[in-house]
């Protein structure tokens, strides 16, 4: 539902987010005719990395054109009617599938804003060991983490993570805390970006309270106001080059069905690609580019659930999402945190039809799911399929299997520790284990990925940046190589999976490379109000 | 003058197999015997244009591989949409058991719809106790109460 009107009124304007104005903005579903447009940098995407990028270059009085393939959904819109959330913020409704084995489900946002509209708003600077590893590895100029320090500040001031109030935890957020401890863990209080969260745990639904500090209540109105201007509803199909000059983007306006309507080209030196590790790579395809890397090491961070039933009552779905993470085992690659769906998202990923999923939701009021993130070595690749749409094509290794498995193992041992009287596993061939005895029948699973559950929020590195472009699609600072004018600004950039959740990583790393675009790069802007000025 | 709301992506004949679908993998027992059948299948067509291209295509098509696939699938000489509840429920279980991917795949997905629909509805949700609507209320009200804008740097 909706916030009753007279609530509204009583709050007046004691909610900050709702009184956000976002000048500049049009939407594609207004257009009556197709449409050329200029502009000194166009940005594809208002994410995590396209909203950071849009902001700081109309701030260096760059004139600056989003295109956003979602809608404007606004604080005020949010509500807790999971369904018309995820018809409005999810694309293709969080039902994307990654193909190969196991097949992992992949959600992502659509709207302005993107994932950060949708994620849990978890705000981790890049751990050291893997700054390092790129510093070392892919010998990236500027990526240490003394250089680094800097740029997480500067983030960091503006998505304000944070951990959460006291009053707003629920039983589970303390059972979690609880069983971590019992087990000599050690529970991190969750940094996560918010203005005072008040727990309502709807997170992947848009931020009725307006307190999780998404791109759309940060960085994107703070680029509107810089001068930006934003068109939602236009999806772009490719680059348009000049020899080998990026020279803009082309694409269709989006009706209100998001059917494809009118055309419309964009001019401008600059393109910027931030339309996330699927997208981007998939635009940088349908562009025509042939680099080798363009799509390829693709990593998907995979994530497998454990559902642990309690014989007290736990309402999970009081009580803020996940305020704590363990991050003991971050060296093994697994970290472990949770997430309480609603009962129609959770049901779907239970075994179950008819009487039997009654009886197994029926339980919900019990339940407590908690999930496992294993930072991943296998790569995939994102490709384009008969439709010219990008797929992604990743199948989980031994030893990511072997490691998804001791992850799912950590998080029975975390659940029994609570006090969980039962487990359901992600495994086909194991649902269910009801001891801690049982624990060591999951690591003497033969680590076959076949009959795995996974799902992911975050995949990167498919257009990442390396030295050399047998290595990657992007120079060190998220340039395309073999071509001028165009840039990468998303979780696609990433050298290799961060272990933790990604959002302040992309903002960092676009935040780095923006300022060396606009020293080394930007031109003269022909339409800029600096120039003007 | 008939109040009912018609399908608007699906045709009569997909409606009229989903329904059978629904009716068949709905929960039932243990406090969910709302009769919201058709809500569900509805709020299943509104999502339509939702999904991903490939599940929008095929779902008509599966939909028919489903309403005529007995004889083949259940050495039964009829429609799904005559079959009874247990004959049908015994069906679609057999699709979910299938080693055919796609058949498996396509009951998967309907039944995730059918299940995300279903528990979403206001009186289910009311059913089980869970007051995520109530959280919101209190939870937006709280943080207009205690935030401190200062702290926070509003108005920013």
């Amino acid at each position: 539902m909706a916030i009753p009107a007279e609530i509204t009124a009583e709050l007046g304007d004691r909610i900050p987010e709702r009184r956000i104005a976002y000048p500049n903005t049009e939407s594609g579903r207004e257009a009556r005719c197709d449409a050329t447009l200029a502009a000194d940098a166009v940005v594809v995407g208002s994410g995590a990395g396209g909203a950071v990028a849009a902001c700081l270059l109309a701030e260096a009085g760059l004139d600056v054109l989003i295109l956003e393939e979602g809608s404007l959904h606004r604080t005020e819109s949010f509500s807790t009617s999971v369904l018309e959330m995820m018809r409005a913020l999810y694309r293709d409704f969080g039902a994307s599938m990654i193909l190969g084995t196991p097949g992992i489900l992949f959600a992502e946002g659509r709207c302005v804003g993107g994932s950060t509209v949708i994620n849990g708003g978890m705000c981790w600077r890049t751990p050291e060991r893997i700054l390092e590893r790129w510093r070392r590895d892919e010998r990236l100029p500027d990526i240490g983490s003394k250089e680094m320090e800097p740029v997480f500040a500067e983030v960091e001031r503006e998505l304000n993570p944070e951990t959460q109030a006291p009053d707003t935890l629920g039983v589970h957020n303390r059972l979690f805390a609880e069983g971590a401890r019992k087990l000599g863990w050690h529970p991190r209080d969750n940094l996560r970006n918010m203005r005072r969260c008040a727990g309502l745990n709807n997170c992947a639904f848009g931020c009725p309270t307006g307190a999780k500090q998404s791109s759309l209540v940060t960085y994107v109105p703070r680029g509107l106001r810089a001068g930006a201007r934003l068109v939602a509803d236009a999806r772009v199909d490719r680059v348009v080059f000049s020899g080998a000059q990026a020279i803009g983007v082309c694409g269709r306006f989006l009706d209100a069905d998001s059917r494809p309507s009118h055309r419309f080209q964009v001019r401008a030196p600059m393109t910027i690609l931030a339309a996330g590790a699927r997208h981007t790579p998939g635009i940088l395809k349908r562009s025509r580019l042939r680099a080798h890397a363009i799509g390829r090491h693709l990593t998907v961070h995979p994530n497998a659930k454990v559902v642990g039933i309690f014989e007290e009552v736990v309402n999970p779905w009081w009580g803020t999402h996940q305020a704590h993470q363990i991050h003991d085992f971050l060296d093994q690659g697994i970290l472990i945190g949770y997430a309480v769906p609603p009962p129609g998202i959770l049901a779907g990923a239970l075994p179950g039809i008819g009487e039997e999923s009654a009886a197994i939701m029926s339980l919900y009021n019990h339940m407590f799911p908690v999930g496992c993130l294993i930072e991943d070595t296998s790569t995939g690749r994102v490709v384009l399929g008969p439709d010219r749409q990008p797929q992604m094509l990743y199948s989980l290794s031994r030893r990511d299997t072997e490691t998804t498995q001791e992850g799912v193992a950590k998080v029975c041992e975390l659940l029994f520790a609570a006090g969980a009287k039962r487990c359901l596993l992600p495994f086909a061939d194991l649902a269910e284990i009801r001891s801690p005895d049982d624990v060591g029948r999951i690591r003497a699973r033969r680590p076959e990925p076949r009959g795995i559950e996974l799902m992911t929020v975050h995949i990167m590195g498919s257009a990442r940046m390396a030295l050399e472009s047998s290595r990657g699609a992007t120079d060190a600072f998220g340039r395309v190589f073999d071509v001028s004018g165009l840039y990468v600004a998303d979780a696609s950039l990433l050298p290799s999976p961060v272990g933790v959740n990604p959002q302040e990583t992309i903002a960092a790393l676009v935040t780095r490379n923006a300022r060396r675009w606009l020293e080394s790069d930007a031109r003269r802007p022909g339409r800029s109000r600096a120039r003007a000025s | 003058m008939s109040n009912v709301t018609l399908p608007r992506n699906l045709s009569s004949s997909s409606a009229a197999i989903l329904a059978a679908v629904i009716d068949a993998l709905r929960p039932r027992g243990h406090g969910f015997d709302q009769s919201i059948d058709e809500y569900v299948l509805l709020e299943i067509d509104r999502t339509l244009p939702c999904l991903p291209r490939l599940m929008r295509l095929g779902l008509p098509i599966g939909l028919r591989l489903l309403e005529w696939g007995p004889p083949l699938f259940a050495g039964r000489a009829r429609r799904l949409t005559t079959l009874n509840r247990q004959e049908a429920r015994a069906y679609l279980q057999g699709w979910l058991d299938s080693r055919m991917t796609a058949r498996r795949l396509l009951v998967h997905g309907l039944r995730a719809l059918v299940l995300l629909s279903f528990y979403q509805h206001p009186s289910v949700l009311d059913a089980m106790g869970v007051r995520w609507d109530r959280r919101l209320i209190e939870t937006v009200r709280l943080r207009a109460d205690t935030l401190d804008h200062a702290k926070y740097g509003y108005p920013r």
